[in-house]
């Protein structure tokens, strides 16, 4: 499965667990209108990891959480595993 | 098993704990610097009892940058964390006049930012396993006052806060956030107090003693337990009455 393909497997995922609706995940999208929250958002992150081996997060000194979808499925293409 | 992180597990009330939670039934992750003798004897009667229930990770949680990568072995090696208890710290004591600036940033880093770091990337976890349980070891001197003990008093009163504001966060997800204050007990990090002092702490409180290792450390099992499930955000103070 391609890093792309497997975080937006997450926000489906988490989006499904939490009860929350997902809006169409587009590559503008912005995530906190994504409609999950933060603590949601936290989820995902830690869920990449166990799938991808890799935390962005914590890899950068003080990596800024990206905005948009496109910018966050980017920040994981580029992370090294 | 549920798999129990304990920081400053290697001696005093952190091996009280540990001891305490193996017996219990738990599996308990010792993290600190160095395993001490009274550690290797505490796993080799654990593993009597209950094999592989009593292990010992080398981290020193001064250095922050290792927080995420202890995080992360640790559940790779033995599944995911159950519970985490904010335990180790450092008790340098002295007039913040006189007090070495460099110790100053020690007991913030050691007392303050290290549990809070490795908070962080345990607590992320739980919230994608869907729940767990936090235990932070406070004191009684984060909310009353000791002469020579303002930085490690303001570091403790730091956990305090973290504890009530993480226990909102993260209540919605299953995940339980507690304190635990202790008074005076007889460890390592007392050894400062002279027989006088300590006679003058227990004459004081209201049970005239001072509470000891296992009063602690069975409070804070009951934390993790199942009849604490509806406590979050709370303070359990264990001081034999110091502070009533």
């Amino acid at each position: 499965m391609s890093v792309r393909a497997s975080v937006l497997a997450q926000f489906e995922r988490v989006a499904q667990e939490q009860k929350k609706t997902l809006a169409p995940l587009t590559d503008d999208l912005v995530l906190l209108e994504s409609g999950l929250d933060s603590l949601c958002l936290a989820i995902i992150v830690a869920q990449l990891e166990d799938a991808l081996g890799v935390d962005p997060f914590s890899a950068a000194e003080d990596a800024e959480f990206p905005v948009t979808l496109g910018d966050f499925i980017e920040l994981y293409e580029h992370a090294a595993p | 098993m549920r798999n129990v992180l304990v920081t400053g597990g290697s001696r005093g009330l952190g091996l009280g704990i540990a001891r305490r939670l193996t017996a219990a039934g738990y599996r308990v992750i010792a993290v600190a610097r160095k395993e001490s003798p009274q550690l290797t004897s505490a796993m080799e009667e654990a593993e009597g009892a209950h094999p592989g229930s009593l292990r010992f990770v080398a981290c020193d949680l001064a250095e922050i940058d290792d927080l995420p990568a202890l995080v992360t072995t640790v559940r790779k090696d033995v599944g995911p964390i159950y519970g985490l208890v904010n335990n180790a710290a450092v008790g340098f004591d002295g007039v913040l006049a006189l007090m070495p600036t460099s110790q100053i940033a020690q007991l913030v880093r050691v007392n303050t930012l290290a549990p809070i770091v490795l908070t962080k990337y345990v607590v992320r976890a739980m919230l994608a396993d869907g729940g767990g349980r936090i235990v932070n070891v406070a004191s009684i001197v984060g909310f009353t006052g000791y002469r020579g003990l303002s930085v490690y008093g303001a570091t403790k009163a730091s956990l305090l806060g973290f504890t009530r504001s993480l226990a909102r966060e993260v209540g919605g997800m299953g995940v339980t956030v507690n304190a635990v204050a202790p008074g005076f007990l007889d460890t390592e990090m007392t050894q400062g107090l002279d027989g006088a002092q300590r006679e003058q702490i227990a004459r004081r409180s209201a049970l005239r003693r001072l509470p000891d290792i296992d009063d602690v450390a069975s409070t804070v099992e009951f934390l993790l337990g199942d009849q604490a499930k509806s406590i979050t955000g709370t303070v359990l103070t264990v001081d034999a009455g110091s502070t009533a």
